[in-house]
């Protein structure tokens, strides 16, 4: 197995990565794998592996993750979370990657699904409130419980909410959302793997 | 912050709480709306009062870790809902580890993060609230265990011969400190469910992820979800389970959603209807069956409640 080449070194990629500092103990990792070994995408995706993507990024090398489909595959079931022996929280670094990912233009098809709830989240109040059919079904199935036909919330709440998407500049990121110049993704991690795909 | 990992359910609540604030969750208020109900049902039975607040929105914590949303969207909202539970002076209890763990998280954030906290009670001051940190934020599943041997003692419609299974939801086992069992191999749901007169059964991928976090059932439910599913399942399945209980209306969709899905696709039949665990409580403490809102499953319960013996008409032994 040849080394890995980084090419495009950037001493300053922990920082650029976790730049809301959500993951600050990231260099305490050990490199032991029990993320790997527990996580159950890596179990279908071998490609998919943790502790590499760490290395990368400690490593100052976004060259692989940042194009990759693997970042992409991560459940947040946090299986790494759970058994790393020094408490990197992985899938916060992980929701990280993807905005810079999001933001070079690359995974938006794996990002834009969520654009549309996020803007019908805006106006509900709620997340998930489904389209005009799927409301009667919610309404005739509270109605059987003797339950209001839709869930309380106040017409103050869903005000609230949407101001609160306005004033933290969450409307206008949701909104810029496009995957007009998307860059293509593809699976980075498979040199030296028996892949499934 | 809590330091311990495990945290015992007396230790806990030294006193079992008589008011609890209740958080509604979008997800088991709209997709499973029995959710919600039977655990105000049980409540009832057990002596608690719930107080909801209609001003409550949703915690946002969903598409935030889809990464749909920046965290300064979360914080504000997380810290404007803990601020109306502050004002009623009570603790937060989710019935989704989503919310849970999402309120959790973005709180612990806000508390090891000063000028966080700060930045989101500025934005939410013009709104007219103010976050403290004081409120707990537990799950409803903890009173439960907590109340396990009262629960006990009032099942009327006892689950004997059946043979349940837990799926745990990785949201509240990957919250690491300060809950009930060891998020390596916890046994407290086994424990409710012997209460009620179920036979708790376990199967090798009880701890497994549903699958439907970050939206993954959106963007890639042939490559990943289902092989991960059918997983779950044929395990379960091998290990003789009948019924599937979650703590998390997320989790719930995944399991019962995806199954036709997987019998289509890998021409194996499950069957094994997946309800809350607060559901399963109800049924066992008599709660009327149109009150459990079991019709908004898409695997049925009909074949369990047959095998229990439990009609339509039989919902006024309470």
């Amino acid at each position: 197995m040849p080394r890995e080449k980084y090419r495009d070194h950037d001493e300053n990629l922990r920082a650029k990565v976790d730049s809301y500092n959500l993951v600050e103990n990231l260099e305490t990792c050990l490199a032991c794998g029990k993320c790997a070994g527990n996580c159950p995408v890596a179990s279908l995706t071998p490609s998919y592996n943790p502790r590499q993507i760490i290395s990368d990024v400690l490593n100052g090398n976004a060259e692989r993750w940042l194009a990759s489909e693997e970042i992409w595959r991560c459940f947040w079931c946090a299986n790494c979370a759970t058994v790393c022996p020094n408490d990197i929280h992985f899938p916060l670094l992980m929701m990280q990657l993807r905005y810079l990912a999001t933001e070079n233009k690359y995974g938006l098809k794996y990002l834009m699904p969520f654009r549309r709830f996020a803007l019908r989240a805006r106006e509900d109040g709620l997340t998930f409130g489904p389209s005009e059919k799927g409301r009667e079904k919610i309404m005739r199935l509270r109605t059987n419980l003797g339950a209001t036909p839709w869930p309380e919330i106040s017409e103050r709440a869903k005000a609230e909410y949407k101001e609160l998407f306005d004033l933290t500049g969450a409307t206008a990121y949701v909104e810029a959302l496009s995957d007009e110049d998307e860059k293509p993704v593809d699976l980075r991690y498979t040199e030296g793997r028996i892949t499934n795909e | 912050m809590n330091k311990e990992r495990v945290v015992a359910p007396e230790k806990m609540f030294p006193e079992v709480p008589e008011k609890i604030f209740l958080f509604r969750s979008c997800t088991g208020s709209m997709e499973y709306p029995g959710t919600e109900n039977a655990i105000k049902e049980v409540a009832k039975i057990l002596g608690i009062e719930i107080v909801m607040d209609p001003d409550q929105t949703c915690c946002s914590g969903y598409l935030l870790t889809c990464s749909a949303y920046k965290p300064e969207f979360s914080l504000a909202v997380t810290a404007r809902n803990l601020s109306i539970v502050e004002k009623h002076g009570l603790d937060t209890y989710m019935f989704c580890n989503g919310c849970q763990g999402y309120n959790l998280e973005l709180a612990h954030i806000m508390h090891e993060h000063p000028e966080y906290k700060q930045m989101a009670n500025d934005v939410i001051a013009k709104q007219g609230y103010h976050y403290e940190g004081k409120t707990d934020i537990r799950h409803v599943q903890e009173i439960w265990y907590r109340l396990k041997d009262e629960i006990a003692a009032r099942v009327v419609r006892p689950l004997t011969g059946l043979k349940v299974a837990s799926h745990y939801g990785c949201h509240y086992l990957a919250i690491q400190y300060g809950i009930l069992d060891d998020a390596g191999y916890p046994t407290f749901h086994e424990e409710i469910y012997s209460a009620l007169g179920a036979t708790p059964v376990f199967y090798k991928e009880r701890q497994m992820c549903c699958g439907y976090s970050v939206g993954r059932g959106f963007t890639h439910k042939e490559t990943l979800v289902q092989p991960h599913l059918y997983k779950k399942f044929k395990s379960a399945k091998e290990a003789g389970v009948e019924l599937m209980t979650t703590t998390c209306p997320g989790c719930n969709t995944a399991l019962d959603r995806e199954q036709p899905n997987l019998t289509k696709r890998y021409e194996e039949e499950f069957g094994i209807p997946v309800i809350d665990i607060s559901q399963l409580i109800g049924l066992a403490l008599g709660v009327p069956l149109e009150k459990l809102g079991f019709d908004a499953n898409t695997i049925k319960m009909d074949g369990i409640l047959k095998k229990l013996g439990i009609g339509k008409g039989d919902s006024d032994d309470n």
